[in-house]
């Protein structure tokens, strides 16, 4: 079967600078997110899918046509950029209409979908007020309502949880859940790990402009376990529950944080290391205040595929 | 009974229309905002003051005998001819509120794309770069034609009218063509001038300055030029210059100068063939480094 996007030897330089070196992937249909730290290279990937930048060398296709050049094809898709961009002096609703109006909308049908475009990012109450009056969230969900407004058969979106508030960010990955439920193909691009595990396994890691890895989201979950974990435990007894637990032999460091009430544990075997954390909890009687990961993120993750 | 629909993705099964004028909604969306300034609706009304002084001009013209008591010595002046229409349409008045008009209402036709990124909303549309552009080009086509062709036409309109025989068409067959060929012209030229300057900086402000410096200075170099080499192809520098130039020799009238029109002609086709060619690169050039 044929992917729905198929990037081969795909380059682009700005001048001296690498935007992305030899991309080879296939996109299947479904959500697959694109994770990287700025400067990694998905802006540009996603600048070529959408036919916005001519690739230096390779070739991309989308439903096996060339995309570069290929305006029509662009009826099919859905593009949401990182970067606001809006006419601040239209109103949500004009702004929307008039997108659609060039996707080849009739006028009435442009004003349906607005409307409802607006009311499924609930926007419709602000629907006829200047963009420029606009917060950050609901700039971002208007970005994502022109996005998919056209019912395109593939979404591109770069960062679309930017600046969006819990609830929102919840309503907007539904939404694309859905999108993918009724069969289309969504590209996620983001640098936030808990966003994307909400919204997907299937991810595309780059970094430098090339693809480090790519699979499941678990897979990058294990690549964590060759490199000891940091788990910060903040509690009135963390002197006891360093003590307790140095003793372990899966502890390989522990540091303390006095100034915080806190203790930061490496281990590489974090389930064995939770289970003891229970029980010694139980059987202590202790309480905890805060349990954080500091290197359970994609930078670590990044840190240490590219072994810094 | 409105229609009760479930939020979230529903799949749309209507037919897309296979546009011809797919840019129409951007020319709609930038003429809308132009009229949305309130300074730009009291220009607009008050660039149709030239038109109407030379509709009145017309009338009088035909009634000499009623209006001696005012029109005497001005005969000459109100004789309605070829350079009349000329007149109208070179009038330094008419560039002016042309210059206007666009500064407030077309600077920031590409700028302001550029300084909110909205390029690549419309080009991930499907749209061509030429159909973006020639969108942006219809409001500044709109406008200078509104000023232009339009009141061009109703004057000759008027003439017929007023002196009640098609006298004034049968000595003149081809004045009317050259009323829309030069008004054309016109819309041409100050479009590329216009999306020229606009697609030269983010700041609507700074390309307001730009339409007005290059304009004007472009008349001072002439005025240098001719100071230093008393050269009649120093009017070639100049923008006003050039297009009174093309004018005259549209409407068969002898020029301002003895340099001939058609190297006037050849430097508004150059430049506006120059202009498209560095609007399309800048367009091209819209790329984000991250």
């Amino acid at each position: 079967m044929t992917a729905v996007i198929e990037a081969r030897n795909l380059s682009r330089w700005y001048g001296n600078i690498l935007g992305i070196s030899e991309i080879n992937l296939d996109i299947n249909q479904g959500i697959t997110a694109l994770l990287g730290p700025n400067g990694a290279g998905k802006s540009t990937f996603m600048k070529i899918i959408t036919g916005q930048l001519k690739p230096s060398l390779g070739q991309v296709r989308i439903l096996g046509q060339p995309v570069w050049n290929n305006f029509r094809l662009f009826r099919r898709l859905g593009f949401c950029p990182e970067a606001d961009a809006f006419y601040e002096d239209l109103n949500g609703m004009e702004f929307l209409t008039g997108l659609l109006r060039l996707c080849g909308f009739s006028r009435e049908e442009s004003e349906a979908r607005t409307r409802w475009a607006l009311e499924t990012v609930e926007l419709q109450a602000a629907s006829l007020r200047p963009i420029r009056s606009y917060s950050r969230g609901m700039r971002q969900r208007l970005k994502i309502a022109q996005a998919f407004a056209h019912d395109p058969d593939i979404l591109i979106l770069d960062e679309p949880l930017n600046g969006l508030d819990p609830l929102s960010k919840r309503q907007i990955i539904k939404l694309i859940k859905e999108f993918r439920d009724a069969g289309r193909t969504i590209v996620v691009s983001s640098h936030v790990l808990p966003e994307v595990e909400a919204l997907t396994s299937e991810i595309i890691l780059i970094h430098h402009g090339k693809i480090l890895a790519r699979g499941d989201v678990h897979f990058i979950r294990e690549l964590l376990d060759t490199h000891p974990h940091k788990i910060r435990i903040q509690s009135q007894a963390f002197r006891l529950l360093a003590k307790l637990l140095a003793v372990e032999d899966y502890i390989l460091n522990i540091t303390f944080e006095p100034e915080r009430q806190a203790v930061v544990f490496e281990t590489h075997h974090r389930d064995h290391f939770f289970n003891r954390l229970n029980e010694l909890l139980l059987e202590h009687g202790l309480d905890i205040e805060e349990i954080t990961s500091p290197d359970d993120n994609l930078q670590a993750v990044f840190d240490y595929l590219v072994g810094k | 009974m409105t229609e009760v629909r479930e939020k979230g993705y529903h799949h749309w099964e209507g037919q897309l229309q296979e546009k011809k004028w797919v840019f129409w909604p951007i020319t709609r969306t930038g003429i809308k905002l132009a009229f949305e300034r309130r300074r730009f609706k009291f220009l607009f009304a008050c660039s149709f003051l030239p038109a109407i002084s030379y509709a009145v001009g017309i009338y009088i013209s035909e009634r000499l005998e009623d209006f001696k008591f005012m029109a005497r010595g001005a005969e000459r002046t109100l004789q309605v001819n070829p350079a009349f229409f000329k007149s109208y349409l070179s009038l330094d008045l008419i560039f002016f509120m042309i210059l206007l008009l666009m500064a407030l209402g077309g600077a920031g036709l590409i700028a302001d794309d550029f300084r909110h990124r909205a390029i690549q909303l419309y080009l991930a549309r499907p749209i061509t770069r030429n159909d973006y552009l020639i969108g942006k080009a219809g409001v500044v086509v709109f406008f200078v034609g509104l000023l232009t062709l339009l009141p061009a036409i109703i004057l000759f309109v008027l003439k017929l009218l007023f002196s009640g025989s098609f006298r004034f068409f049968l000595d003149y067959p081809w004045l009317i063509l050259s009323i829309i060929l030069y008004s054309v012209l016109l819309m041409i030229f100050f479009t590329c001038y216009i999306l020229l300057a606009s697609s030269l900086s983010q700041n609507r402000n700074y390309v307001i300055a730009i339409i007005f410096a290059a304009y004007y200075l472009s008349e001072i170099a002439r005025g240098i030029f001719y100071a230093i080499f008393r050269s009649p192809y120093s009017i070639l520098l100049s923008i006003p210059g050039n297009l009174q130039q093309v004018a005259a020799g549209f409407f068969r009238v002898k020029p301002a100068t003895a340099a001939s029109w058609y190297l006037s002609f050849l430097a508004v086709v150059i430049f506006c063939l120059l202009s498209y060619f560095l609007i399309r690169r800048k367009l091209k050039a819209v790329e984000v480094i991250r």
